[in-house]
């Protein structure tokens, strides 16, 4: 059951209602209103290396959010709990209050990924929002990979991630934002409204290591604009924290480029008070981004445990 | 306007108006000359190739300043003004933990402190002298848009003078380096600065009503272009 007191999705309210980019979206739905039962989806995993494998100890979840079991189905690490995020309603919408609350504790390794895209529907009212904490203890290695995250026409939506990450943990944290769905209407490349991601990291005894806002307004800033978007479409922002001679390792193996041309345009650079690195992939297409992200996804492994990827699955 | 240039007042404002231009010269000696703010990566790789991608890359570049940099510029001034050095350390290590790239964090973090030593030599002031030691002794790491803040609230200028200052500094950095890395004349370098400036006003009002929380942006290209300028061979800039 949940708390009752504060419930986890509170943050979440609570920043929609502040950011000055959702001030004028605070108007409720005409449907069901903000943040009520069915609106209001959570989950806590919690995970913990028992015995040479990682289990997914502690689990609570509310609909519209669902997380059936861990399965230890990669074959170069047979002790890695993988757990798909599923989502009951297939979507975002408005009003929506989401929270995630990831734990890991000492050694414990995770995947963690969703069964498809998240798609963040068009809105006449509100806005969606979520918010996330990922806990990383000592020498725990977690890699976060959703699928794209593909916002319509008019839509609003808020992300915000908290980390806490021991110097010794591993997170890989990647977040893949297309532009719309172009090839349904021109309008939808770039016809969201507001998204605002912040993430933030600090170590466990709450020194800062780095903080992002990335703040999303095409009608505000134009995205085609030299130094923003140009002509790609697709964004990525994986971040990386990991102890430092990893990181070095990772940045000298990782590519660099801008192939206009092409379609691609890739970089690493290392994130402030040695936390790690954060990787930014712009490409014209959703696949050419998942591709690169892909490969950053095997460097580090690779790199921090040694071990190969999984084949890629036919269907996704 | 100053009309009376015979009065007490008018002469303080010509004061510092001169002072401000003495401190936002792309002459004053703070090293911004060696940085290209990512051109020469822009430049290589065919993304900024003439005038309009150049006007644009600037735009960027400022519109970017405005949205992060500067929040934490015109909050330093308030705490600068009110002598809270804690808030000054506190405000410094937000907007180093956001300059996520290594090369922009070099360029601010140097350029604070030859600010800040320029500033104890020329002005003298005891906050100044107080911050050049918190950079010294690693209390703080002693970003550019907190030096200037401090600075100028030493001199009793205004925050709108620092944030014009700076956003004319981000501006001149990327020209000044254009000129020397493609084909581009100074009457064209001219005339973005000229249509730049239009802006600065809105993106003032913008900032000043911010929080420190609210600091935000969104140029990857920009970003990635840093990157690609780690691993570049040839590099007649630090950045």
């Amino acid at each position: 059951m949940i708390p009752a007191a504060v419930p986890p999705w509170a943050r979440a309210e609570a920043l929609g209602a502040s950011m000055p980019e959702f001030a004028p979206f605070q108007d409720e739905p005409p449907q069901m209103r903000s943040g009520t039962v069915g609106k209001t989806g959570y989950l806590r995993l919690g995970f913990e290396q028992r015995s040479g494998q990682t289990i997914l100890a502690n689990l609570q979840r509310q609909a519209p959010y669902m997380v059936q079991r861990a399965l230890h189905c990669d074959e170069a690490m047979p002790g890695l709990a993988s757990v798909f995020l599923i989502t009951t309603t297939g979507c975002v919408l408005q009003g929506d209050r989401l929270a995630l609350d990831i734990t890991l504790g000492p050694r414990a390794q995770a995947h963690l990924t969703s069964q498809s895209a998240t798609k963040i529907h068009a809105m006449d009212a509100n806005y969606a929002a979520q918010s996330q904490t990922i806990t990383l203890f000592e020498d725990a290695y977690l890699e976060f990979i959703p699928e794209p995250v593909i916002p319509h026409r008019e839509s609003r939506f808020l992300s915000d991630t908290q980390i806490s990450v021991a110097p010794s943990a591993t997170l890989l944290l990647s977040e893949i934002i297309q532009a719309g769905r172009k090839y349904h209407h021109p309008d939808e490349c770039f016809g969201a409204t507001v998204l605002s991601i912040s993430t933030s990291a600090t170590r466990p005894d709450g020194r800062s290591l780095f903080a992002e806002k990335l703040v999303i307004e095409p009608r505000r800033y134009e995205m085609r604009q030299t130094g923003v978007m140009n002509s790609f479409d697709v964004f990525a922002n994986v971040v990386l924290c990991t102890p430092k001679e990893k990181a070095v390792r990772i940045h000298e193996r990782a590519e660099a480029d801008v192939n206009q041309a092409g379609g691609i345009a890739l970089g690493a650079c290392y994130l402030p008070n040695d936390a790690g690195l954060i990787f930014k992939v712009l490409g014209r297409e959703t696949a050419q981004v998942k591709a690169k992200v892909r490969e950053i996804w095997g460097l580090v492994r690779q790199e921090v445990i040694g071990a190969a990827l999984p084949p890629l699955y036919l269907w996704r | 306007m100053i009309t009376a240039n015979e009065n007490v007042d008018g002469s303080k404002i010509t004061a510092s108006l001169s002072r401000t231009l003495q401190f936002g010269d792309s002459m004053f000696p703070v090293g911004a000359f060696s940085f290209s703010s990512g051109l020469e990566s822009a430049v290589q790789e065919g993304v900024v190739r003439n005038a309009a991608t150049l006007r644009a890359f600037a735009r960027t570049a400022v519109e970017q300043a405005a949205r992060g940099d500067c929040i934490a510029l015109i909050a330093a001034h308030r705490a600068a003004t009110a002598g809270e050095i804690d808030t000054l350390v506190r405000i410094d290590a937000q907007v180093y933990a956001r300059k996520l790239s290594d090369e922009a964090r070099t360029m601010s973090v140097r350029m604070g402190k030859k600010f800040t030593e320029m500033g104890v030599a020329v002005i003298g002031a005891s906050l100044l002298r107080t911050w050049r030691e918190c950079i010294e002794k690693s209390v703080t790491p002693g970003c550019y848009p907190i030096a200037l803040a401090i600075n100028f609230a030493a001199q009793e200028l205004p925050a709108y003078h620092a944030f014009v200052v700076h956003q004319y500094g981000v501006a001149t950095t990327i020209l000044g380096a254009a000129l020397r890395l493609m084909k581009v004349s100074h009457i064209e370098t001219q005339k973005i600065l000229y249509e730049l400036a239009g802006e600065v006003e809105q993106m003032y009002a913008t900032a000043a009503a911010a929080r420190l929380s609210d600091m935000a942006g969104f140029a990857p290209l920009t970003e990635i272009l840093a990157a690609v300028h780690t691993r570049a061979r040839v590099r007649l800039f630090m950045n």
